[in-house]
C-alpha cells in the first residue's frame, strides 16, 4: 500500500491527522461531538452534494503551514478540503455562531413549523439544528410561503412548504436510481421540488429520497400519520433481496412493522441504499430475519422508550389460573367499533379511520 | 476631447457590416496578433496594459488569463459573458449592437492567446435581436477567412458560437453561466475549483466580459505599454459608462478614467447635468449592486478630495464612505427621487433573481423586500431598520456566489447614508405616501476634520 499523505488539521484546538483531500467537515466528524458542524445538505454518499445550506460554515483562522493567512470569509466546511497545518474555528468562533444562528433563522423563516403533524418529527435534522443553534423566537412577521400541491405517486408524500432546498433528493435520483423524473422548478424563494408533468415517482430505489430528506418534505406515504417515530421500536433486520443489500431497520410497535427504512449512522446518513420493494412492500415480520434492536443515540427522542435490552414480559395469568382464561366482565372489542384486534393498524392504507373498523 | 478606443468608429455609417469595418482598419489587430505574435506574447502584452476586467469585479485580465490550466490533450474554452443583466448597465449591448465586429475580432485574438478552438458568446435572453447581429458578423468574418479552419495560414482553428440565455440575472455569474451553457439549471458552482481549472465540461475556461474582450483590439493595436499610459494608476485604458437616471443626456460614454465625477455628470461633453434644474441627491456609480452614495460623498471623498471616475477613487473610503466602479452602470437620482422606494425596487429585483440554491440569499432577499415594502407603504416600524441591517449583515459573505453580497450592499448603503429618510418614512407614514423626503442635507458639504 502506498504511503498516503496525512495532513495535520486543528479544529477548535483539537488536532487530528487526516488523509489529504478530506473535507473540514469529515475531519471534524472524525473528532466527533460538538466539533462537527451541522450539515443539512451535505451527504457523504452523494457526489456533488453540499455547500448550499450554509449551516456548516466555519472560520479558517490559518490557511495552512505554507500560507498561514486566514481565509477572508467563512467557508462551507463540507466543500473545503483541509490543508496541512490548517486551523479551523467552529464553535469557538463568535462569527460562526452568529452566522449559524442567522442561517437557522433563514431556514425557519418560511418553514411551517407543523412538527405536531409532521411524520419527520423526532428524527428531523431541522428540529435538531434549531434546538442547538437557533433562537427561541422569529422576527418574521409575514405570511409564510405556500405552494401548489404536487402528487408524487403512491409511495412518496411531498410537503413542499417544509423543504429547505438541500438538493439531496435530486442527487439521489441522479446517482442511485436509473432515471430522475423530479427536480427543482423555478428559482429563488419560489423554487420547488416537483415533477414537471404530474408524474409519479415510481422507479426503483426512489424511496431512498425519503431517507435522505433532512426534513419532512418527503415522507413515506405507507407510514403517513400511522405513528410517531418515538413510539416505535427500531430493529435491525435483513432479508435476501435480489436488488439491494436487504439490510434495513424495521420500525415496530409490538410485532407489527410500521415502516421500513435504511439503517442510518450517527450522522443520519444511510449505510446502504435499499430498494422500493424492501421499503414499501415487506411490512410483515415474517418477511424479515430480525437481528436485534438498533442502537439509537441516547440524545434522540426515539431512545426514550428504553427498548434496548428490555425483555418481553411473559403472561403469568394463565400459569397461576391453572390455564383458564380470565373471565372478563366486558370485552371492549365486542362493544366498541374501533380498534378491532384482527385489523392491523400498520396494514391500513393511510391513517386509521372509523370506516376501517365498521363491521360489515 | 477624450480618448476613444472602443467607440471611435461607432458612428461610421454601416460599421456593423464587415466591409465598412475592414475599410476603417478593422481586423488589422487580428492580423498583427496571429501573424507576428505568439499566444504568450499576447498575454504578456495584456499584463503590461494592466487592464482590469470590465464586468464588475475589476480583476486584472492578464493575471486571470495566466491562471488557466493547460493540461495535455484537454481543450480549453473562452466564454464571452454577454449576459449583461445588472440594472443600469447597458454598455455591452451598445457594443454588440453597433460594433459586432470589434467583439468578434477581440474574441478571435483572445481565443488564439488562450488556445480556445470553440469560443462561446453567452448572451442574455432579453437581448433577442442581438444574436442575429452577432451571427451575421460571425458569418461575414468566416467568409473573409478570419474564422474557421487554419485562420490566416497559422494553423489555428476557431469557431464562435452564440448561445442565448433564458432570462436570468444569475447566469451572469461565471459559474452559473457555465452551468447554463452546458444546458443545466443556472446555479452557481461552489468554488474551488475555479473555471480556470474546471469550467465548461470540466475543461479549463476563461470567462470574460464583452467590453474586456473588445478592448483586446486597441491593446494589440497600440501595444500594452501605450495602453497603460491612458488613465491613472491601476485604472488603465478607457471604460464604457452607461449613464442613466435623471440626466439630460443619458447614454453610453467612453471615458479615460481621468475625469471627475462632477465633470462626468455636469459637463456638456458627457451627461449634461440634471434636467429641469433639479439638484443631485444620490448616485449609484457602478450598477445596481454597488453601494449608493449621497451627493456630497459622490463628488468629494470623505477626506475632501475630488472623486474621479476610476476604480481607486470611486472605492476610496471603502464601503463606509465610498462605492465601487462595478460594471459602469451609472444611475443618477435627483432630489425628487425616494431612496426607500429605490431600495425596495432593487430588493425586489434581487429577490426575483436569486437562484434559490443557498439559504441566506433565498430567504433573506425575500424578507428584506417585504420589510422594505412595509416601510414604503407606511406600515414600517422603527425596529425594522435595524432588522434590515441585521438581515443584510447575515447574507453578506455567507453565500455561494456574489449575488448575496449584491443584494445586501444596496440595502446596507441606503441605511448607512439615508437612515433619516427611512426614519421619516416610518414616523410620517401618511405624508410619505404623498410627498418625498427631498434632497434634505444630502448635498451639504462634509465636515473634514483637520489633522495636525
Amino acid at each position: 500500500m502506498s504511503e498516503q499523505q496525512l495532513f495535520k488539521v486543528t479544529i477548535d484546538n483539537i488536532t487530528i491527522e487526516v488523509p489529504a483531500g478530506t473535507s473540514i467537515l469529515e475531519a471534524a466528524r472524525k473528532i466527533g461531538g460538538e466539533v462537527a458542524p451541522p450539515a443539512m445538505c451535505f451527504y457523504s454518499k452523494l457526489k456533488g452534494s453540499g455547500g448550499k445550506c450554509r449551516t456548516c460554515l466555519v472560520e479558517v483562522s490559518k490557511g495552512s503551514e505554507k500560507d498561514p493567512r486566514p481565509m477572508p470569509k467563512l467557508v462551507a466546511s463540507c466543500r473545503t478540503t483541509v490543508m496541512d497545518g490548517m486551523e479551523v474555528k467552529n464553535i469557538t468562533s463568535p462569527k460562526v455562531v452568529d452566522a449559524r444562528a442567522g442561517v437557522v433563522e433563514f431556514l425557519l423563516l418560511n418553514h411551517p413549523l407543523d412538527c405536531p403533524i409532521c411524520d419527520q418529527a423526532g428524527e428531523c435534522h431541522l428540529q435538531d439544528l434549531s434546538y442547538e443553534h437557533g433562537k427561541e423566537g422569529t422576527r418574521y412577521e409575514f405570511q409564510r410561503r405556500k405552494f401548489k400541491k404536487h402528487d408524487l405517486g403512491p409511495y412518496i408524500q411531498l410537503h413542499m412548504t417544509r423543504c429547505i432546498m438541500c438538493f439531496r433528493c435530486v442527487y439521489t435520483a441522479n446517482q442511485v436510481t436509473d432515471s430522475r423524473v423530479h427536480g427543482v422548478l423555478d428559482r429563488g424563494d419560489h423554487a420547488e421540488i416537483a415533477t414537471y408533468i404530474e408524474k409519479s415517482l415510481d422507479n426503483d430505489f426512489i424511496g431512498n429520497v425519503i431517507d435522505v430528506c433532512p426534513v419532512g418534505a418527503l415522507t413515506d406515504k405507507t407510514f403517513r400519520f400511522k405513528n410517531r417515530v418515538w413510539f416505535l421500536k427500531p430493529m435491525d433486520a435483513h432479508r435476501d433481496c435480489p436488488k439491494c443489500s436487504g439490510k434495513v431497520t424495521l420500525w415496530n410497535r409490538g410485532e407489527e412493522v410500521f415502516r421500513v427504512t435504511a439503517r442510518k449512522d450517527e450522522w443520519g446518513e444511510v449505510e446502504d441504499w435499499i430498494c422500493n420493494e424492501c421499503r414499501f412492500e415487506k411490512k410483515n415480520s415474517s418477511d424479515w430475519v430480525i437481528e436485534g434492536p438498533r442502537e439509537i443515540s441516547r440524545h434522540s427522542v426515539i431512545s426514550q422508550g428504553h427498548y434496548v435490552n428490555t425483555v418481553k414480559p411473559t403472561e403469568t395469568f394463565l400459569a397461576v389460573n391453572d390455564g383458564r382464561a380470565p373471565h372478563l366482565l366486558l370485552d371492549i372489542h365486542s362493544e366498541s367499533d374501533v380498534n378491532k384486534p384482527e385489523i392491523e393498524l400498520s396494514l391500513i392504507n393511510g391513517p386509521a379511520h372509523s370506516n376501517n373498523f365498521n363491521s360489515k | 476631447m477624450a480618448i476613444k478606443l472602443l467607440l471611435e468608429k461607432a458612428h461610421v455609417q454601416g460599421i456593423r457590416t464587415y466591409e465598412v469595418y475592414r475599410r476603417e482598419g478593422g481586423y488589422t489587430a487580428l492580423e498583427k496578433a496571429l501573424k507576428e505574435m505568439s499566444p504568450e506574447a499576447i498575454v504578456e502584452e495584456l499584463k503590461k496594459s494592466g487592464m482590469r476586467g470590465r464586468g464588475g469585479a475589476g480583476f486584472p485580465t492578464g493575471m486571470k488569463w495566466s491562471f488557466i490550466a493547460k493540461p495535455e490533450g484537454v481543450p480549453r474554452h473562452l466564454v464571452c459573458n454577454a449576459d449583461e443583466s445588472e440594472p443600469g448597465t447597458f454598455k455591452d449591448r451598445y457594443l454588440m449592437e453597433f460594433l459586432p465586429h470589434l467583439l468578434i475580432e477581440g474574441l478571435i485574438i483572445s481565443s488564439f492567446a488562450l488556445g480556445s478552438n470553440a469560443t462561446y458568446i453567452y448572451i442574455r435572453g432579453e437581448y433577442a435581436w442581438i444574436p442575429d447581429i452577432l451571427e451575421e458578423a460571425i458569418r461575414e468574418a468566416k467568409a473573409a477567412g478570419f474564422l474557421g479552419k487554419n485562420i490566416l495560414g497559422t494553423g489555428f482553428d476557431c469557431e464562435i458560437y452564440v448561445q442565448r440565455g433564458a432570462g436570468a440575472y444569475i447566469c451572469g455569474e461565471e459559474t452559473a453561466l457555465i452551468e447554463s451553457l452546458e444546458g443545466k439549471r443556472g446555479n452557481p458552482r461552489i468554488k474551488p475549483p475555479f473555471p480556470a481549472i474546471k469550467g465548461v465540461w470540466d475543461r479549463p475556461t476563461v470567462v470574460n466580459n464583452v467590453e474586456t474582450l473588445a478592448a483586446l483590439v486597441p491593446i494589440i493595436k497600440m501595444g500594452g505599454e501605450e495602453y497603460a499610459k491612458i488613465g491613472v494608476g491601476r485604472s488603465t485604458g478607457t471604460k464604457l459608462i452607461s449613464a442613466c437616471g435623471n440626466l439630460n443626456k443619458p447614454g453610453v460614454y467612453e471615458i479615460d478614467m481621468t475625469i471627475s465625477v462632477e465633470e462626468f455628470i455636469y459637463s456638456d461633453e458627457y451627461c449634461g447635468g440634471i434636467p429641469n434644474g433639479k439638484r443631485l441627491k444620490a448616485c449609484i456609480p457602478g450598477g445596481s449592486s454597488v453601494p449608493i452614495l449621497p451627493a456630497n460623498l459622490l463628488l468629494k471623498t470623505a477626506k475632501g478630495e475630488t472623486r474621479y471616475m476610476n476604480y481607486e477613487s470611486l472605492s476610496d473610503g471603502g464601503f463606509a464612505t465610498g462605492s465601487m466602479m462595478g460594471s459602469g452602470g451609472f444611475i443618477v437620482l435627483d432630489e425628487d427621487q425616494c431612496v426607500v422606494k429605490h431600495t425596495l425596487t432593487l430588493a425586489r429585483f434581487y429577490r426575483h433573481e436569486s437562484c434559490g440554491q443557498c439559504s441566506p440569499c433565498r430567504e433573506g432577499t425575500g424578507w428584506m423586500e417585504k420589510i422594505l415594502k412595509n416601510i414604503e407603504t407606511g406600515k414600517g416600524k422603527m425596529s425594522d431598520i435595524d432588522l434590515l441591517w441585521d438581515i443584510q449583515r447575515r447574507i453578506e459573505g455567507n453565500t455561494i456566489c456574489p449575488l448575496g453580497d449584491a443584494a445586501a450592499w444596496p440595502v446596507a448603503a441606503a441605511i448607512r447614508h439615508f437612515r433619516d429618510e427611512f426614519e421619516w418614512h416610518i414616523t410620517n407614514p401618511q405624508e410619505a405616501q404623498i410627498r418625498n423626503f427631498g434632497l434634505a442635507h444630502y448635498a451639504d458639504p462634509i465636515h473634514v476634520p483637520v489633522t495636525a
